[in-house]
């Protein structure tokens, strides 16, 4: 990395560029908080208890309808049932997503549902210990108000169910609902339908202690949540935005990479890479999810999200060893090994993760991995694994960081005894680190800040009249800054035309010229270690 | 003599329309709603007409929003039911229990008085017509609700395409304030007068209910983010139980806050001491009248008859339902069902168990 750009920079084109990278990341902010919705929307559903009248209910599967022109048979609740002694295996709850008058959209992105019972306390018919509940659910879709529907899915599912009665067990609190947890039940990587549909029931067997003691279920309620069309269109707008000009400045500094004579370094390398995993974020392939049935976007772009941040945190790594200054050689991916198994490793986890829960759901929808004992033991496991990773990463990292800080201050002190040229390759070491390191933290802070007020805040703010979207802002504001720390950093450290310290050693260039080879092939590795231990020695010797 | 008949003519005259201004003053009967069953609104589609001039009790303004919004009536006669039924539980100890009449005036003369429990029935009530719709929405049997573009109240959040639906507990909350009221809106008594003062008093108390339904529906999150963490995260509204929303009213009955009209035309407390109330505490105009004996004129329907518990040291003990009248003790069978086997629907199995209980009557 012989003189990368920011060193050559003047300091007023260095200003202008940071102005320049800070309105585009207030223009990416308020792309979100003005322009885009909320980027998810919930909608509220209650089950109609819908009664199936006729025996072969298993057979040929019926479709019940909670409203519009076929409605089903009702029931309003379940004395109702029990006066007309009505079966528990003849109950089928439907929901019609979306709600009336609406329809679903490809826009829409995914579909998760989450289901939730309002049971009622009753004394002598308590919820037991453990219980789980076993559920018999169909999904349908039909793409118009008159055709039949057509079954996409059809599964029994086990929910453990987790409630508590805060008030007292006693007669008088009867009626009052138990405190449940809300049970994952749902997830479509795709919307290509216009309406859904889903029967579900809750069958009884008294002998194979199906669905016993599971309390007095007065209602069954879900909430879809889905991505709100508006937030999808600004997203890939954004995206097709950005794909152009990171892959531009990619190309532009794998050119110059290509262009010198020596060949590139590891750290070129990884921000090359760096570069390409960034492209491959931003390529909008999404839009095709638009026009066909794609159910594997939504791990296809978990994978993606992994990738990059896989690539960001070895890149610190790299980063900040390259910049070590402590004379070894590195410049091999080897040597790091250390450092990136974590990185890896916990990835890997995560990925594994990741499969088991969105992969298996691409076949089965109503799969959950936290279903299950064993499944959420697995995943807390994976999870508490790539937790492990993330602080080991940290504290090598952080490490790191202080090793090259210390150096650095060890440098200072001998920086005015010399020679020019060396002392401007160290000081040029310190700055690039320096600046990195500072624009970095600005990028982490920025982050964890506005992750925190997307937390707390209740996702809007009013403001002069306008309803900013603060998660949104979130999103999009996180994603830009991203991507100009991303272009930014293959911009500036890029190898300059210019010769290293040029400008400031022009007066004495013809005598120092010698000095001036030696110190390029010091940086660039190749066969630097001479130069090096040359000076380790002489700091030895003092 | 002539004059003096005149006079008296005069003031029965004058008495007639006092009463009868008063009798229009509190007939809050939508309530009536939840007494005669509505039929499946779905029957009156085509003729609009019908169902909206046959219901009882609506007021103008009323009748216009039951003819645009046809399909809530239902619901909000249910919400009637649940706000009654919620007030009788919390009341079921009390010497005034809530108990209700007939079918046109629901609860009788009782609610011409602005007191406390009137606050509380308003209050109840309103509450039950949020948590009704609302609910009614969820199911999607109401077409306006939420995400239609088509005669659906001001203000809703933009397209469902581009962002979504807004929350249905909002659009319960929107519409009960609009149909509930529309009857006390209309009104146009002069600035300070009684009625002006109840006028203020219903709409405080039925905000102060509405308020109980969306302040108790509680926050519930996902996160959905990359491999399960929360960078995505998404809320909504879910409705408190019912019953908690009786409770928090019942608090607020408790710690209702005595007011008067001033000049300006406003309502302010009687005793400056204490804080003055906000938009979600309940207030009255009127001492309660004496619950104790049946009284044709206030409609008190008195104790005598009622269940006591013998032991008891509180409202439901012998000595202050009967308010010092004594009790008539009574040995009766109570059958009660036991040992029961359940499933979560519509199949139980019990044993009938009787025992001999001492059960004591007010006099």
């Amino acid at each position: 990395m012989a003189g990368a750009i920011i060193e050559n920079m003047s300091t007023k084109k260095l200003v202008i560029l940071g102005v320049i990278l800070m309105l585009f990341q207030a223009f990416s902010f308020m792309v979100g908080g003005l322009i885009a919705p909320s980027p998810t929307a919930a909608v509220s559903y209650l089950a109609t208890k819908c009664v199936d009248n006729e025996k072969t209910h298993h057979k040929n599967p019926k479709w019940f309808t909670p409203w519009g022109p076929d409605q089903c048979s009702k029931i309003k609740d379940f004395d109702e049932a029990m006066v007309k002694k009505i079966e528990a295996n003849n109950i089928v709850f439907a929901i019609h997503i979306p709600p009336p008058n609406t329809e679903m959209s490809t826009w829409f992105q995914f579909l998760l549902l989450i289901l939730h019972f309002d049971i009622a306390f009753k004394i002598q018919n308590q919820i037991a210990d453990g219980a789980s509940i076993t559920i018999d659910v169909r999904l349908a879709y039909r793409d118009d108000k008159l055709s039949e529907w057509t079954q996409m899915a059809h599964s029994v599912e086990q929910r453990k169910l987790s409630c508590n009665f805060t008030a007292a067990k006693t007669i008088e609190n009867e009626g009052r609902l138990y405190d449940c947890d809300l049970l994952p039940f749902m997830e479509l990587g795709s919307v290509a339908h216009k309406y859904y549909l889903l029967n579900v029931r809750l069958p009884v067997n008294e002998r194979k202690k199906v669905n016993i003691g599971i309390g007095e279920i007065n209602d069954m309620r879900l909430v879809g949540i889905h991505q709100n069309g508006g937030f999808t269109k600004v997203w890939f707008a954004m995206k097709t935005f950005l794909t152009p000009s990171v892959l531009i400045i990619m190309i532009w500094y794998w050119k110059r990479i290509t262009q010198m004579t020596r060949p590139p370094v590891l750290l070129e390398k990884v921000i090359f890479a760096l570069g390409i995993s960034m492209t491959f974020i931003n390529i909008p392939v999404e839009w095709f999810s638009v026009g066909f049935d794609w159910t594997w976007m939504l791990l296809f772009g978990d994978i993606r999200q992994g990738i990059f941040y896989a690539m960001l945190l070895s890149f610190w790594i790299i980063f900040c060893g390259e910049h070590l200054m402590d004379q070894t050689e590195r410049n091999r991916f080897s040597v790091y090994w250390k450092q990136v198994i974590p990185i890896v490793f916990g990835s890997f986890c995560l990925f594994i993760f990741d499969m088991c829960e969105r992969g298996v759901q691409l076949k089965n929808p109503f799969y959950s991995i936290w279903a299950s004992d064993v499944g959420t033991e697995l995943a807390m496991a994976f999870i508490i694994v790539a937790g492990i990773c993330a602080c080991l990463y940290f504290l090598f990292l952080c490490f790191m960081v202080f090793q090259v800080f210390r150096n650095i201050s060890g440098k200072r002190s001998c920086l005015p005894a010399m020679t020019k040229a060396r002392r401007l390759h160290y000081e040029g070491l310190i700055f690039r680190f320096k600046f990195l390191m500072l624009v970095t933290l600005a990028c982490a802070a920025m982050t964890v800040i506005f992750f925190i007020i997307s937390q707390v805040s209740e996702g809007h703010w009013l403001w002069g009249g306008h309803t900013v979207q603060v998660n949104s802002a979130f999103f999009t504001g996180i994603y830009g800054m991203w991507n100009l720390y991303v272009f930014a950093l293959m911009f500036l450290y890029a190898p300059s035309h210019k010769r290293y310290g040029d400008e400031q050693s022009s007066a004495d260039q013809a005598g120092n010229s010698g000095e001036d080879t030696q110190l390029t092939t010091t940086i660039t590795h190749v066969d630097g270690p001479t130069e090096i231990y040359k000076m380790t020695g002489k700091e030895a010797q003092e | 003599m002539d004059v003096r008949m005149n006079q008296g003519h005069l003031l029965l005259a004058v008495t007639l329309i006092v009463c009868n201004s008063q009798l229009l003053v509190v007939a809050n009967s939508w309530w009536s709603l939840a007494m005669n069953p509505i039929q499946r609104p779905e029957m009156y589609i085509i003729g609009a007409q019908p169902l909206c001039s046959q219901l009882t009790g609506l007021s103008q303004g009323q009748r216009k929003l039951c003819q645009l919004y046809q399909d809530h009536m239902v619901y909000i006669g249910e919400g009637a039911k649940t706000g009654i039924k919620e007030c009788q539980y919390q009341f079921r100890q009390r010497r005034w229990n809530c108990s209700t009449v007939d079918n046109t005036s629901v609860f009788g003369r009782v609610m011409h008085i602005g007191s406390r429990e009137t606050a509380f029935t308003y209050a109840v009530s309103a509450a039950g017509v949020v948590n009704a719709v609302s609910r009614a929405c969820r199911e999607g049997e109401l077409s306006t609700c939420g995400c239609s573009r088509a005669a659906r109240p001001r203000d809703l959040p933009r397209d469902w395409l581009w962002g979504g639906c807004g929350d249905n507990v909002n659009y319960g909350y929107r519409f009960a304030r609009e149909f509930v009221d529309a009857r006390e809106r209309e009104k146009n008594y002069p600035r300070g007068s009684v009625e002006h003062a109840r006028t203020l008093m219903n709409l405080q108390n039925n905000e102060a209910g509405r308020m109980a339904v969306y302040n108790l529906a509680n926050v519930a999150c996902k996160c959905h983010g990359v491999s399960g963490s929360c960078s995505l995260k998404t809320c909504w509204l879910q409705l408190a139980d019912f019953r908690r929303v009786g409770e928090f009213l019942k608090e607020k009955y408790d710690s209702a806050a005595a007011m008067r009209i001033n000049r300006r035309g406003k309502l302010e407390l009687v005793n400056n001491r204490f804080n003055p109330p906000t938009g979600e505490d309940l207030v009255y105009i009127d001492p309660s009248p004496d619950y104790c004996l049946r009284n044709e004129t206030t409609g008190s329907l008195g104790t005598q008859g009622r269940l006591c518990n013998k032991t008891s040291e509180g409202m439901d003990g012998c000595e202050l339902m009967c308010c010092g009248r004594g009790y008539d003790q009574f040995k009766t069978y109570k059958h009660e069902r036991c040992h029961c086997k359940f499933h979560w629907c519509c199949y139980v199995k019990c044993k009938r168990c009787t025992s001999l209980v001492d059960q004591f009557v007010c006099k």
